[in-house]
């Protein structure tokens, strides 16, 4: 968690008092340190609310409201009359769990035992039966190399770079596996090239294990959309026609504004060759407005394949 | 005068408490000294209080006095609707839970896990990006209740009676009732202009069985008027494997010498199949039928000539 400035809104502070004062009574004794790590707050921000917590009073039940003492590092807090219980769920904590879980259900090794299941069932039973679907198909590979990245286990692979338009086979210890956009990567230490890299799953031909186990190595997963923009990667910018907008829906892009009857596009390169292939899907309509040696490449792609149909119509 | 934080605990509790709901002025009385002196002062911090309070879920009912306080409205909170209910989540389960609310890493899950007595986890092996939409949280409410929903969608109105929501690959759907159309249609989440309209619950029943994935087919590129239509497609030996993992070993019709392979390919929606034709470069090329490989080649001729 990033380091906060300032004061903290009131909102975030009565949110957390809600669900914290129900915490402490059904324990009644606990240290502040565990309290304040569970909630994620400061030690000195933690014991200041609940100090002015324990000053909440109205008549005619002035000091039973909130029963706290804070001594010497632990809260003692007694069960009076109200805040017993946790506010309600709000619909997108609803939401936002009951997606997780459905997620987590789809993913290998995310459901063992049953227990996610009946959770999950649980929270629909409670939060009404929504008919909510998700699917993230996994490819093949997705359970040998998630269990590989729980073990440390290296694995010895054939993969097609889309960089390189090559097939190589490399040694890679998987750290971390992530869902994006609907397709699945993995994060590893390529023994090749001596770096971090990110492999997409659906791309590795053959995986098997070399019965090497490499010490763990905790790796966080990027956020959503923001892995391209961490990764350094140069930009283009595109004309796309109205039906061409797709590309900012699909791609991670750094600039969409209306341009003409159509959209000007600035788009993350992952590479030559995939921009090749977008301005093949884009057809002649499209065009790389910079940079300028870009601005041939849809021509230059076309012709390539055209040849390649014109020597093949005998 | 008070700590916000003081004031509006204050507040929650005294609203909970009261047996017949209270006026701003009553609730000033009540809480003397904790909201400024003077009618636009104190109407503007008890509006504030009112609107964190139900942002943060909180429950406030209101209602219109009649008789000697005719016109002015009261406040109170019923405490059945603000507490949660116990789910009897065992060991097991909670563990279960935080480890999904830890792959989808969503705030407002990790949230809703500390309700539940859950907390944070560890980093897990398998991380799951789930778009998040504002609309999303109203469109789940009104599915588990059966309410009508509308909203605007490429510039006209539509009236849905909402079956299902989908994640499928990269977008949220929601599949419904189309009251204007009389059929079930299905609209992308992050389409809807502006924000959701919600009518009353209990609004329509959801046919039995009824399963989103079944009402539009996975593959772009059988959405058509001819969906048997497939082409067969010559793919290089380097993008061969990972096609034929794609397609399945059933879509395979030879296997060359050199490596390559003829695959068979859904080809109704003539755009998503020139979509996924040309992700493959120059490694495929349509070998038949010919309208298709007539249309391809039209295609390309246009692109190459436009230098």
């Amino acid at each position: 968690m990033s380091a906060r400035r300032g004061p903290r809104p009131t909102i975030d502070r009565v949110r957390r008092l809600l669900v914290m004062l129900p915490w402490l009574m059904e324990r009644g004794e606990v240290t502040v340190a565990e309290a304040a790590a569970r909630f994620e707050l400061s030690e000195q921000d933690l014991v200041r609310d609940l100090e002015l917590a324990a000053m909440c009073g109205l008549p005619p039940f002035v000091d039973e409201m909130v029963d706290v003492f804070i001594d010497e590092g632990v809260i003692f807090t007694g069960v009076p009359r109200l805040f017993t219980k946790p506010l309600r769920l709000t619909a997108p904590e609803g939401f936002a769990l009951l997606a997780a879980a459905r997620v987590a259900m789809e993913i290998p090794g995310g459901e063992s035992d049953g227990a996610l299941a009946r959770a999950l069932a649980k929270l629909a039973t409670a939060l009404g039966d929504d008919g909510l679907v998700v699917e993230t198909p996994a490819p093949a590979l997705a359970e040998l190399v998630t269990s590989a990245a729980d073990e440390g286990a290296r694995l010895h692979i054939t993969y097609w770079s889309a960089h390189t338009d090559l097939r190589r086979e490399r040694e890679i210890s998987p750290r971390v596996v992530f869902v994006d956009r609907g397709s699945w990567y993995v994060i590893a230490d390529d023994h090749l090239s001596g770096e971090e890299r990110t492999f997409r799953i659906d791309r590795i031909e053959r995986a098997e294990r070399t019965g090497i186990i490499d010490t763990a190595r905790e790796v966080s997963a990027p956020a959503i959309d923001s892995w391209f923009a961490d990764a350094d990667l140069p930009t283009a910018v595109l004309h796309v026609p109205a039906s061409g907008k797709w590309v900012a829906e699909r791609y991670p892009t750094t600039s969409v504004v209306p341009d003409g009857e159509g959209w000007r596009i600035e788009v993350t390169v992952a590479s030559e060759g995939w921009l090749r292939e977008l301005l093949l899907r884009l057809g002649a309509q499209a065009t790389v407005v910079s940079p300028p040696e870009w601005s041939g490449l849809g021509a230059e792609a076309a012709a390539e394949l055209l040849s390649r149909y014109e020597a093949s119509r005998a | 005068m008070a700590d916000a934080l003081e004031r509006i605990t204050n507040l929650v509790a005294l609203l909970m408490a009261t047996r017949s709901p209270l006026t701003q002025e009553q609730i000033a009385n009540e809480l003397a000294g904790q909201y400024p002196e003077g009618d636009a002062a104190q109407r503007g911090a008890f509006e504030r209080d009112k609107a964190l309070l139900r942002e943060i879920g909180v429950p406030i009912e209101s209602e219109v006095l009649g008789g000697s306080d005719a016109g002015k409205t009261a406040y109170r909170i019923d405490r059945g609707r603000y507490e949660l209910s116990d789910l009897h989540l065992q060991a097991d389960e909670r563990a279960a839970l935080q480890l999904a609310v830890a792959a989808a890493r969503l705030a407002d899950a990790q949230f809703g896990l500390l309700k539940l007595g859950g907390e944070r986890s560890s980093s897990p092996v398998v991380i799951a990006n789930i778009p998040d939409l504002p609309a999303l949280p109203v469109l789940r409410e009104a599915t588990a209740s059966r309410a009508e929903v509308s909203f605007d969608y490429r510039g006209t109105t539509r009236s849905l009676h909402p079956y299902s929501l989908l994640l499928r690959e990269r977008y949220w759907y929601v599949i419904g009732h189309d009251l204007g159309h009389g059929e079930v249609r299905t609209y992308r989440v992050d389409r809807i202009e502006g924000s959701v309209t919600v009518g009353a619950t209990h609004a329509f029943e959801r046919p039995a069985g009824f399963d989103p994935r079944a009402t539009f087919p996975l593959d772009p590129k059988l959405i058509g008027d001819e969906p048997t239509a497939r082409a067969e497609v010559l793919v290089d030996a380097p993008r061969a494997e990972m096609v034929v993992r794609e397609l399945g070993d059933d879509a395979v019709l030879s296997r060359r010498p050199d490596g390559s392979v003829v695959v068979e390919v859904p080809c109704a929606n003539l755009d998503a199949f020139r979509s996924w034709l040309f992700g493959l470069g120059a490694h495929a090329e349509v070998l038949s039928p010919a309208d298709v490989r007539d249309d391809v080649v039209r295609w390309v001729t246009a692109l190459a000539g436009s230098r």
